[in-house]
Order: structure tokens, then C-alpha cells, then sequence
């Protein structure tokens, strides 16, 4: 077997285990969780009798064990349940099938403006490095870390929604209705998002190029003859493509995470939201669902980044 | 659940007004402001619906909904006072007899015309135990209904039972009108989907948990009404998202308000607050049957020692007010007109009930509350007051609402914060926790005086007279402190400034009130 196949296989390998771990570590979590869905659902108007109904109706009645395999078998086939709580009977996987593509829209749209942000305001620094221009970038850099997202996403309501009225204020238009509207409700969430990631992207992408402008193989190429742009496109930016690319896929974690937040407060209908309300709602069922979708972005983004790692670094599949 | 499209047409529309005026106003903020043939009322705080099938409905946001899809054979007008709905009127022919004359020519929905049938099969529907509706105990007491003829009803009860009017109003009471001949052969979970009523409005659509889109009933009975095409319902779970999304014009209506934001929101002229007590009670529930509270002197050493006001001060930040009891002031027939003293503060006369007391300083206790935002503060800051007035040693226990209400009904807990909302006769919360066989009587707490009156107030039909009686119950109850009355909570609804036509109601009716906004 070539030995970059054999990378690919052990990856992809290592990556479904570490799901199949995930998925117990969700389940038992969820069922460690005080408060019980029949109680929510049921109200104010709870008995011991209509309790045990709802639960035996639902399968939540039968062996921890017996539970799991169900919920694991149904996983395999793509099929996640139905809700307890948050929107009873309804198909799991429709309804994150109805917003998966919101949250994934809103979660590329932070990333290609942090990407944006990043690339320009990194370069810079670099190329500028101990000018006033560095000092600008790397200040934005460390006020972007330092806001909390949801914190911005509201000053960014009340400056430019509020106070200049250029953006809505609240909701957000899914792309399949307009995709012109999407981009334009999206974008003060997207940004929201984007900002402390962009700082980190920046600090990143500064040190990853001025570290490579100093290499020996760079003033090589300089004594070579070749010029700037060809010795910074050729010689520093791909080297220094690695450390940034892997940085921008660890940093999925923290989008996720992010978008839980600002989904609520912007009102959009994403799988954030559906997350944090099943748990309030202790909808199991969907909590798991959603955390079982979120653990597989997390695991396919790495997997890429992995990918394309290896491909501007082949020495690393060997 | 299918979004329709709309969303998207309305949009290109706002946006070629918006584009023929000023450039720079987004297109969906501004342009709304013109017209009011949609109306955007958001419910915050909220965004689970499970149900609209009035006969399973349990949560807030749901029963908002409903009260505008569906009508009962009455409601409440703005002063709490029953008035007639789908009833032109209405008599108590005998003690255990209620005749009701229907009005003519109502039509559900789907332009069946409703009848005297429908609303015996709505009651018998909320009666049968495999429907299993959380609302079947409340029309438990009814034997018979008859339907002499399709405009007529006459509703019997084993014994008289005055509370009936109440449950058959337009509240969280599960009686609105259902279509027989829709429920008869349909499935009840097709229903809970696609609600057909009579109500001013029809479900077009909903999304869960993001919105729903409901269009005015054209042959709404009620002359002129609704007065909007289209209401839009985002379900805004934030309450503080609702605040910045009605500032920016994203929204017309809110259906609550946060607590702290409503001193600085008055002071906003982009915004108009109604707000007024609601029918809502919160107390400190004592289990009197277990160490320390099963001493009624401990138990008056308590109420004796904590500030009510400051409660409504620091948990709800000034909006609501000291209770007097646990039967709200907004059903002001039965409430409590003056604090009695043993729901005020007063050190002195706590230590004396202390001394009495078989328990003294240093006793221990936990307080059971739910929840991270003011539930916990509310338990805080009694224990705070208490522990310092009388020296005891009482501590906070934060768990979830389910399981505190598990515990409560189980009797594994000693004291917890609780209370009730939206509930519109008196018999809901002083029978039901006072008496002895009361169904939220989670005290243990047992007085046959009291339980006597609330007995007869059950059987009186004169309303004066069956004040007088819940007056009389809650002056015996408050005696021996089973509950410890606190505050009763604001409702608030926020408008754009140019809403016209939204009445608030103390169980705050949202729904059924966005049919008379005529300007938004």
C-alpha cells in the first residue's frame, strides 16, 4: 500500500473511533443530566401516571444499554429519533436537515471574513514589522481575542443596527430564499463570529511569515536574484500556509461554540439554537443529535485540513 | 413546518419601496413602518411550541397562539369580568345547570359553521382518559352536557361548582371550540399541527422553533376583526434579542419584556410599555410536615422576617409587587385588598415566634429553587433576610424546574421557591393550595375551617359572595403560614411606536389581542 494512502486510512480510522467514543460520552452525559423531558412536556399538569406513559412511549424506559445500541443503530442509518420536547414528534433529522445549511452558512461566511481580515492584516504586520502599521494590526488582533463574541454581537446591533439602521436588527434569511440576503442578514452574526478568530488568524499568520522571511533559504534566494513578490509568494507565504491552515482548523471548535450563542441572539434558525433550547427543554434525543453533527464537522474539517497539509507538505505522509 | 415563499416575496417587495426612498435604510427595517397589512408580533422568551391543540396545550407560547386560532364560549374583558365569546349569552338555569345560547352563523376555518355539537364534543373530548388531556381534571365535575338544539347548550355538574365559568373562558383552561367534524375521523396529531378554530387568525404556517405566519380569518365573527391580513410570529427565545429587534424595527410587538430593562425602555420614546400586575403568584413553599416547618410558630417567625418589597426590588428589579396573599390583586373580587401583618416585616414580632418556637437560632434547612437568573436570586434573598433577622442557618439548593417540581410532589424537600402564572380563578389558587385535597397543595398543610370555605366558595355562585368567602379562607390560611405569599410579577408587552389598538390583559392574552392592532 503507498505510504500516502495508508496516512489517509489510519486518519480516517482514528477519526471514527474517536465518533464512536463521542457518541457515548454525549449519551451518557445527557442521561447524567438532572430534570426529565416528560416533566417539560407534561407541565404543570405532570402525573406519576402520564409520566411513565411518555416515557415508555418514548423508549426512555428500557436498560441504559438497550438505549444506547437503539440510538446508535437508528445513527448508522441516518436516522436520529424524534424530538421529546423542543418540537414533539417531530423528525430529528428533519429538523436539522431544515437548519444545518443556516448554521453552515453563517459558520463559512465567519470564516472567509476572518480569512479575509486575517491574510490582509497579517501580511502587513509581517512585511511591516516593528512600523506603525504592525502596531495597528497586532492592537486590532488583541482586541479582537479580548471581546467575547456574544458582547460584540450586540454592539454590533446597537452601532450599526439600532443606531445607523444599515443592518436588521434581528432574524436572518436563508439562503435557499436569497442568497443576497443571506449574505446581507448574515453578515453583522458572520461578523460577530469572525472577529476573534480573525485576531487569532492575524497573530498567527505574522509570526508563521516573519519567522520564514528570516530563513536561510530565503536570503538565498534573494542572493539568486529573484524578486520580493516571487520570494514572498514562492519561499515564505507557502511555508508559513501550514501553521496558519492548521490554526484556521482547530478554530472550529471555538466557531461552533460561538455559533450556539449568536444564533440566539440574532434569530437564526441553526442547529446552535436548536442545541441550547433541547437542553433547556432536556430533549435528549435532539441534544445528542446535534452534538453528534457537531462532533462530525469538527472530525471531517480536521480531516481536510489534515489533507491539505499533506499536500503542501508531502514529508509529513511519510 | 414548510416555510412558504412568502418571506421572500414580502422581502422584494419592502426592498423596491425601501430603494424609492432613502438609499441608505435597510430594506426590511424601514418600510414596514408604512403599511399595516402584516403585523410583526414577536414571542419572546420563549420558542417551544409543541402543540396547538387546545385540549394538550401546557406551555406559555403555545396558549399565546391558540387564544388567537381558537374561541371559547367566553372570555375576559380588560377588568377581568366574564363576557361572552362564542355564547350570545348565557344563565345558570339551576344550581348544577349553565344554559348557554351560541351565537349563529360562527364559522371554523374551513367554513363549517360551528354548532352546540361542537362544543359538547370539545368538553367530552377534554373528559376522555385516552385523549389524556392535562386539562381533564377541570371538567371532571360536569355529568352531562345537552344540545337541546344546534344554538343551544346546557352543561351540568354533579354538584354546583362556581369555578365552571372561568374554565370555559378564553385561558389556559384547554375549552376552546374544536371542529367535531374534523376530530371525529382525523387523527389528534395531525391537529396539533394544523389547528382549525374559529379564532380571528389561521395557522399558514410554522416553522419550530423560529416562527410561525398566521392570516386573518375572513369570516371572523366579531364585526371589522382582525384588523391586519398577515401576523408574523418570530420566536425570539432571547428576551434582550427581542428588545434590540423591536429598537431596530425588525419587529412590531414583543410579548414580555426583561425585568431590568424596563425603567430605561419607559424613558425610550422608540418604545411604548404597557405593563400592569399580572396574575401571578410567587411564594416560599414550606413543607409542614417535616422538621423545621412543621411548627406553625417557626413557620410565623419566618414570615415575620423578610422585607417583600425589597424582594420585588432586587429580583424584579421594581416590576411587580409585594403579594398579600396567593390569590392575585388583578382578580381583585377575591383577592387580599390589604397586607395583613403577618406578610410584613416586623423583627420584633418574629423573634417573639421564635421563642415560641420549638426551634431556635442555628436551626438548619434548605431551600430548594431552580433555575440560574431570578428564581435564584428570589431564594437568596430570602434566605439572606431570614438568616439574619432570626440568626437561623438556612442554605440555597439550585436544581432544575422538573426536578423541584418532582420533588415537590413527592415531599423530598424541605422549603422551595414556587409559584404560578396565567391562572385566571381564584379557586386555582386558593382551593388548590390550601385545601386539603388540593391538587398543588404540596405543603401537606391541612385546615377543615379552610377547607370549608374554599368548599363553599366552590358552590356559591355570586360572585361578591364567593369573594368574600376566598377573603375569608386566606385571612384563616395566612394564620398558619403553610406558604409564605412574596410578590406577584409584572407582565409587559413592548410596541413600536406606532402600534395602535393592543390591550394588555393581566394573564397577558397575546394572541387574541393582536386581532384589534390596526396600526403597526
Amino acid at each position: 500500500m503507498p505510504s500516502s494512502l495508508k496516512y489517509f486510512l489510519t486518519r480516517l480510522s482514528g477519526s471514527l473511533i474517536t465518533m464512536l467514543v463521542g457518541t457515548i460520552v454525549v449519551f451518557l452525559v445527557m442521561k447524567a443530566a438532572p430534570g426529565d423531558p416528560a416533566l417539560i412536556v407534561l407541565g404543570d399538569y405532570a402525573t406519576d401516571e402520564t409520566v411513565a406513559e411518555f416515557n415508555r412511549k418514548h423508549g426512555l424506559d428500557a436498560p441504559l444499554m438497550s438505549q444506547y445500541l437503539d440510538w446508535l443503530g437508528g445513527l448508522i442509518q441516518f436516522d436520529f429519533g424524534q424530538s421529546l420536547s423542543v418540537s414533539s414528534g417531530e423528525n430529528i433529522g428533519d429538523l436539522l436537515l431544515y437548519r444545518l445549511p443556516n448554521t453552515i452558512f453563517v459558520g463559512v461566511y465567519a470564516i472567509l471574513i476572518a480569512v479575509t481580515l486575517s491574510l490582509v492584516l497579517g501580511t502587513l504586520a509581517a512585511l511591516n514589522r516593528g512600523t506603525s502599521v504592525d502596531t495597528s494590526a497586532t492592537s486590532l488582533a488583541v482586541l479582537g481575542v479580548s471581546m467575547p463574541d456574544f458582547w460584540f454581537g450586540y454592539m454590533l446591533i446597537l452601532g450599526l443596527s439600532i443606531g445607523l439602521g444599515w443592518f436588521p436588527s434581528y432574524g436572518f434569511t436563508p439562503a435557499s430564499e436569497s442568497l443576497a440576503g443571506a449574505f446581507y442578514s448574515g453578515f453583522l452574526p458572520a461578523l460577530a463570529i469572525a472577529a476573534p478568530m480573525a485576531a487569532v488568524f492575524t497573530r498567527t499568520l505574522r509570526t508563521a511569515l516573519i519567522e520564514n522571511l528570516d530563513r536561510e533559504h530565503v536570503m538565498v534566494a534573494k542572493a539568486m536574484g529573484h524578486s520580493g513578490r516571487f520570494r514572498f509568494l514562492h519561499h515564505v507565504f507557502r511555508n508559513s500556509l501550514i501553521p496558519y491552515i492548521t490554526v484556521v482548523g482547530l478554530q472550529i471548535r471555538y466557531l461552533l461554540g460561538g455559533v450556539v450563542i449568536i444564533e440566539r441572539i440574532f434569530g437564526i434558525n441553526g442547529v446552535g439554537s436548536l442545541m441550547v433550547e433541547a437542553a433547556f427543554a432536556r430533549d435528549f434525543f435532539v441534544v445528542q443529535a446535534c452534538a453528534v453533527v457537531f462532533l462530525g464537522i469538527v472530525l471531517a474539517v480536521n480531516y481536510v485540513v489534515d489533507l491539505i497539509c499533506a499536500m503542501l507538505d508531502p514529508r509529513r505522509v511519510r | 413546518m414548510t416555510r412558504s415563499n412568502t418571506i421572500s416575496r414580502r422581502s422584494l417587495l419592502k426592498s423596491g419601496a425601501a430603494a424609492t426612498t432613502v438609499a441608505m435604510v435597510p430594506f426590511w427595517a424601514g418600510a414596514a413602518q408604512a403599511s399595516c397589512s402584516t403585523l410583526r408580533a414577536g414571542i419572546t422568551g420563549y420558542n417551544v411550541i409543541n402543540t396547538l391543540d387546545p385540549g394538550q396545550m401546557t406551555l406559555i407560547p403555545e396558549a399565546y397562539m391558540v387564544w388567537g386560532i381558537f374561541n371559547c364560549l367566553l372570555k375576559f374583558d380588560e377588568d377581568m369580568n366574564i363576557v361572552p365569546d362564542l355564547a350570545e349569552s348565557y344563565e345558570s338555569v339551576s344550581p348544577t345547570v349553565l344554559r348557554f345560547k351560541l351565537r349563529e352563523g360562527v364559522k371554523f376555518h374551513d367554513g363549517e359553521e360551528m354548532t352546540s355539537e361542537d362544543v359538547k364534543f370539545t368538553i367530552e373530548r377534554l373528559q376522555d382518559e385516552a385523549f389524556g388531556s392535562p386539562h381533564r381534571s377541570k371538567f371532571s365535575a360536569i355529568t352531562e352536557i345537552r344540545t337541546p338544539d344546534d344554538y343551544t347548550v346546557e352543561i351540568e355538574t354533579e354538584e354546583p361548582f362556581a369555578p365552571m365559568l372561568s374554565y370555559l373562558t378564553n385561558t389556559r383552561t384547554g375549552s376552546q371550540i374544536v371542529p367535531k367534524h374534523i376530530l371525529e375521523n382525523g387523527s389528534n396529531e395531525d391537529f396539533a399541527s394544523n389547528p382549525i378554530g374559529t379564532g380571528p387568525f389561521k395557522l399558514v404556517s410554522h416553522e419550530p422553533g423560529a416562527a410561525l405566519e398566521l392570516a386573518a380569518h375572513d369570516a371572523y365573527f366579531e364585526e371589522g376583526l382582525p384588523k391586519v391580513q398577515t401576523v408574523e410570529v418570530p420566536l425570539i427565545a432571547e428576551e434582550s434579542a427581542g428588545v434590540t429587534a423591536l429598537l431596530g424595527g425588525s419587529i412590531d410587538v414583543t410579548s414580555t419584556a426583561p425585568f431590568a430593562d424596563v425603567p430605561q425602555l419607559e424613558e425610550d420614546d422608540r418604545v411604548q410599555v404597557l405593563k400592569q400586575a399580572g396574575t401571578s403568584t410567587r411564594f416560599v413553599s414550606l413543607n409542614n410536615s417535616v422538621a423545621p416547618f412543621d411548627d406553625v410558630h417557626f413557620r410565623r417567625a419566618l414570615s415575620y422576617a423578610f422585607d417583600r418589597q425589597a424582594m420585588v426590588n432586587v429580583v424584579l428589579f421594581g416590576e411587580g409587587r409585594a403579594a398579600n396573599g396567593i390569590i392575585p390583586s388583578s382578580i381583585s373580587w377575591a383577592a387580599t385588598q390589604e397586607p395583613p401583618e403577618l406578610v410584613t416585616l416586623n423583627q420584633e414580632k418574629a423573634l417573639a415566634e421564635l421563642e415560641k418556637s420549638k426551634y431556635g437560632a442555628g436551626t438548619e434547612a434548605t431551600v430548594l429553587t431552580w433555575g440560574s437568573s431570578w428564581w435564584k436570586r428570589f431564594a437568596e434573598v430570602f434566605v439572606l433576610q431570614v438568616n439574619q433577622v432570626l440568626g437561623v442557618n438556612f442554605k440555597v439548593e439550585v436544581s432544575d424546574s422538573g426536578t423541584v417540581y418532582q420533588r415537590m410532589q413527592t415531599g423530598d424537600v424541605q422549603a422551595s421557591i414556587w409559584g404560578w402564572l396565567g391562572l385566571v380563578d381564584p379557586d386555582e389558587y386558593a382551593y388548590e393550595v390550601y385545601h386539603t385535597d388540593g391538587a398543588r397543595n404540596f405543603e401537606n398543610y391541612s385546615n377543615p375551617e379552610v377547607d370549608k370555605l374554599l368548599e363553599a366558595a366552590r358552590r356559591e355562585t355570586d360572585l361578591e359572595a364567593r369573594g368574600a368567602l376566598y377573603r375569608e379562607a386566606e385571612a384563616l390560611a395566612i394564620e398558619d403560614c403553610p406558604v409564605l405569599p412574596c410578590f406577584e410579577s409584572n407582565v409587559h408587552n413592548l410596541l413600536a411606536p406606532d402600534v395602535e389598538g393592543f390591550v394588555q390583559l393581566p394573564y397577558s392574552a397575546f394572541g387574541a389581542q393582536l386581532s384589534a392592532v390596526g396600526n403597526c
